[in-house]
């Protein structure tokens, strides 16, 4: 009888119907309102689409497409050749290639290490009562970060000119040092780069760790000033345990953005560029863009990615720790 | 209230920094790749013609389209003003970028098999990497270009073809005959005669180049080159084989000539006569302007970088390259298999490169003709530079043109290029010669193995 009902209903208004269909049966509007959030989901999809898609051309596909360079000889114009692992063992024969992995890591700690430990002491300084025209000196100091990085790359190349007239010759000149051949020594090359690096970072580390101080109960201090601490007790076992978020954070950035510099050297050093300043990122552009050997570029890609991995992974690791020990400490 | 002004007036500088910033990214970028992409700046190169620049000639509605991707400070455009006129249902637009970014764009369009132009320029030192791309070009020989291989230089023309000599890639534009600039101030102060004539008497073979430098580095305490590069390139430029021979294998350690201009810049490096003023660095434009360097080993294009580093400088002279000249430098124009116009680009492209073009070329933008026919020419012989004291240099070029030789560069040229230059670098620090040829030769072998 319903049945019938139901149908002779639907026959007249489909909407009625369907009205109908939800008063009578309990599983209907179950249906419905399935229907409605799968709406809502494509709506959802779409609005998250346009990063996706751009995403899967501009990002995935060239990633497994140089996953799939990485076995091949190319030159960019003609065939591709299968070579399976040659590529891998060209780089891995190639002295030039663990120069560079070891520039890599030398710049990455000369630039980075010091970088942090300053960033932690600025942000300590920055947020202290002591200061006046706080946000003029929080501007200014994360201004080097928004500055071009091709532009710094340049400035620093005027400043560490190989002439004796260089400004950091000149001043070395004052103190009676010989000039150095800053583009071209082991060492001058590192420490210009290194420099230049610390220089463009700090004032962003600056800036997450004075968040990160910012976030710190102001009780604590007072509770440990009441206690007698001194200023450094205050830094090593209120603040800088209660940063640990934010030391991973920044560890685990600045070690990642330190195995892929690339502008700074590049720069500084010229597009054929030398030994003393090769970088890994440096290596494997020369071989793609600058002699179209894609394939052993790939390859070492692939490489610094599971490079990154592993030193990703230390990183964490001991971050971890440290920040564990220290609130050990202050228990 | 006072806080949030100058807190404002700061955001406004740190917004307008990170603008600059951004802009600064692509120019800058440009900038020094050009500056370092080993120095083969060839169409005339204008440091500060570097923007991009697109130029659409003849009416929307022609019946026939044309595109032509250009690098450096041509003049082309207004040079086909005169082809439009003539033709009036073509049209042409020209997209004029810094030399890397051109070069990188054509590969890239190439390579993806569309998205490239109707026309494209590519340097005498890029070429080589195309070459083994023949289905990506169109053969000009199928035009019927042969019957043009008379109007220019016999070793230009070559250059353009494929090793067997039946692929024709491009038509020359330019070339860069190398000569050497000097200059009169510091040959003065060293009591030498100055005039061009005299100085050519006085310096025809590299020993008395070395006397002379001798001379001037006793008398004034000044080098008598820039930079271990420019003489190296002068050295290996004058020898009828380069780096790989025309089956494309390294000869760099089988024939005498790569080696011994390494091993006698390297000598010129440790007795003095050789600074380091890095090409393309401010230093070495300001050595230019003050006349810190007696003499500037390069091609007819570096007249402009002279004149644009030095404009108010009145000492530069130019002088014929001892023992002859070679070539620096110069560009083809192609058409990529993908134009769908390809006899129109032919037509529009013979026309633009023929001798009278090829003047015009010269005399508005100083590009150095590749037809010789041009040399003979009236405008040619009473041709004077009031930048180089009303000096006919024209014919100093023309005749460093004349001198030239077919030279195999191969794929592989620019990276043996830069390990010899890194190891010249390492001599001027005071490394050993012998040691730094021996590693030169490994990081070749190393590059050229893959």
């Amino acid at each position: 009888m319903a049945e019938l009902q139901r149908d002779t209903r639907n026959s007249n208004d489909k909407r009625d119907s369907i009205q109908m269909n939800s008063n009578q049966e309990p599983k209907k509007p179950k249906k419905r309102s399935f229907s409605q959030r799968q709406r809502n989901m494509a709506s959802g999809y779409m609005f998250i689409s346009p990063f996706y898609l751009l995403f899967a051309v501009f990002g995935v596909f060239p990633i497994l497409f140089s996953f799939y360079l990485a076995f091949f000889r190319w030159d960019g114009l003609g065939d591709m050749e299968f070579v399976g692992f040659n590529n891998f063992n060209i780089i891995f024969n190639d002295p030039l290639f663990w120069k560079s992995l070891y520039n890599t890591i030398m710049i990455g700690l000369m630039g980075t290490a010091p970088q942090l430990l300053a960033a932690i002491l600025l942000a300590f300084a920055l947020n202290s009562v002591l200061i006046r025209f706080k946000s003029v000196f929080r501007l200014a100091i994360f201004l080097p970060y928004v500055t071009s990085i091709v532009a710094v790359a340049i400035v620093f190349s005027v400043i560490f000119s190989n002439q004796d007239s260089g400004l950091v010759n000149a001043v070395l000149g004052v103190f009676g040092i010989d000039p150095i051949t800053w583009t071209r020594s082991e060492w001058g090359t590192k420490v210009a780069i290194a420099t230049m690096i610390f220089w463009r970072w700090v004032g962003y580390n600056t800036i997450i760790y004075l968040a990160g101080m910012q976030s710190i109960p102001n009780d604590l201090y007072e509770a440990a000033k009441i206690d007698g601490a001194t200023l450094r007790q205050q830094i090593w076992h209120i603040t800088i345990p209660m940063l640990k978020p934010f030391i991973i954070f920044t560890v685990f950035t600045a070690t990642i953005g330190a195995l892929q510099i690339f502008a700074e050297p590049h720069i500084f050093q010229g597009r054929a560029g030398r030994p003393e300043g090769m970088s890994v990122v440096l290596y494997l552009y020369r071989d793609a863009f600058g002699s179209n050997f894609f394939g052993t570029a790939s390859a070492t890609a692939i490489v610094l990615f599971f490079i990154i991995i592993i030193f990703s992974s230390l990183n964490l690791y001991f971050a971890n720790r440290i920040g564990r020990s220290k609130k050990v400490g202050v228990k | 209230m006072k806080k949030y002004g100058l807190m404002a007036a700061l955001l406004a500088l740190s917004v307008a920094a990170a603008g600059c910033g951004d802009n600064n990214t692509n120019d800058t970028a440009g900038n020094t790749n050009d500056n370092t992409n080993d120095n083969d700046a060839a169409l005339a190169d204008n440091e500060d013609v570097n923007e991009d620049d697109v130029t659409s000639l003849g009416d929307e509605d022609a019946d026939v389209e044309l595109s032509f991707w250009l690098f450096g400070a041509t003049g082309y455009p207004e040079l086909a003003e005169e082809y439009i006129e003539e033709n009036p249902n073509v049209s042409i637009t020209f997209q004029e970028i810094e030399m890397g970014d051109h070069h990188n764009n054509l590969f890239t369009a190439l390579s993806a098999g569309s998205g490239a132009p109707d026309l494209a320029a590519i340097e005498v030192s890029e070429l080589d990497s195309y070459k083994s791309a023949e289905d990506r070009f169109v053969n000009l020989y199928d035009f019927g270009a042969e019957e043009l291989e008379d109007d220019y230089l016999d070793w230009v023309w070559e250059n353009g073809e494929s090793v067997e000599g039946d692929f024709l890639f491009g038509l020359p534009t330019d070339i860069g005959p190398t000569v050497m600039f000097y200059r009169t101030d510091v040959f003065e102060e060293a009591g030498l005669p100055s005039e061009p004539e005299e100085v050519e008497e006085l310096i025809s073979t590299w020993d008395d180049y070395r006397e002379v430098a001798q001379t001037i580095l006793d008398e004034t305490g000044k080098p008598m080159a820039d930079n271990p590069e420019t003489v190296f390139n002068a050295k290996r430029d004058q020898a009828p084989q380069a780096y790989f021979n025309e089956n494309d294998e390294l000869i760099l350690d089988d024939e005498p000539y790569v080696r011994e201009a390494f091993f006698e810049t390297s000598e010129m490096i440790q007795d003095g006569y050789v600074d380091n003023f890095g090409m393309w660095t401010p230093e070495w434009g300001g050595g230019m302007a003050d006349g810190d360097f007696a003499t500037l080993l390069a091609p007819a294009w570096m007249q402009g970088v002279i004149k644009g580093n030095a404009p108010d400088a009145t000492e530069w002279r130019v002088a014929a390259m001892p023992e002859g000249g070679g070539n620096w430098g110069g560009s083809y124009v192609a058409i990529p298999e993908q134009s769908e116009l390809q006899q129109e680009a032919y037509d529009f492209m013979t026309w633009l490169l023929a001798p009278e073009q090829q003047l015009k070329a010269f005399e508005n933008m100083g590009l150095f003709p590749s037809t010789p026919e041009v040399y003979d020419m009236p405008e040619f012989q009473d041709y004077s530079d009031d930048y180089f004291g009303g000096q006919n240099t024209a014919q100093v070029f023309a005749q460093s043109a004349l001198e030239g030789e077919h030279v195999h560069k191969g794929p592989q040229y620019g990276d043996v290029n830069s390990e010899i230059l890194a190891g010249l670098d390492n001599v001027f620090d005071g490394f050993d010669p012998e040691e730094e040829w021996e590693d030169v030769l490994s990081r070749v072998e190393q590059r050229t193995s893959r």
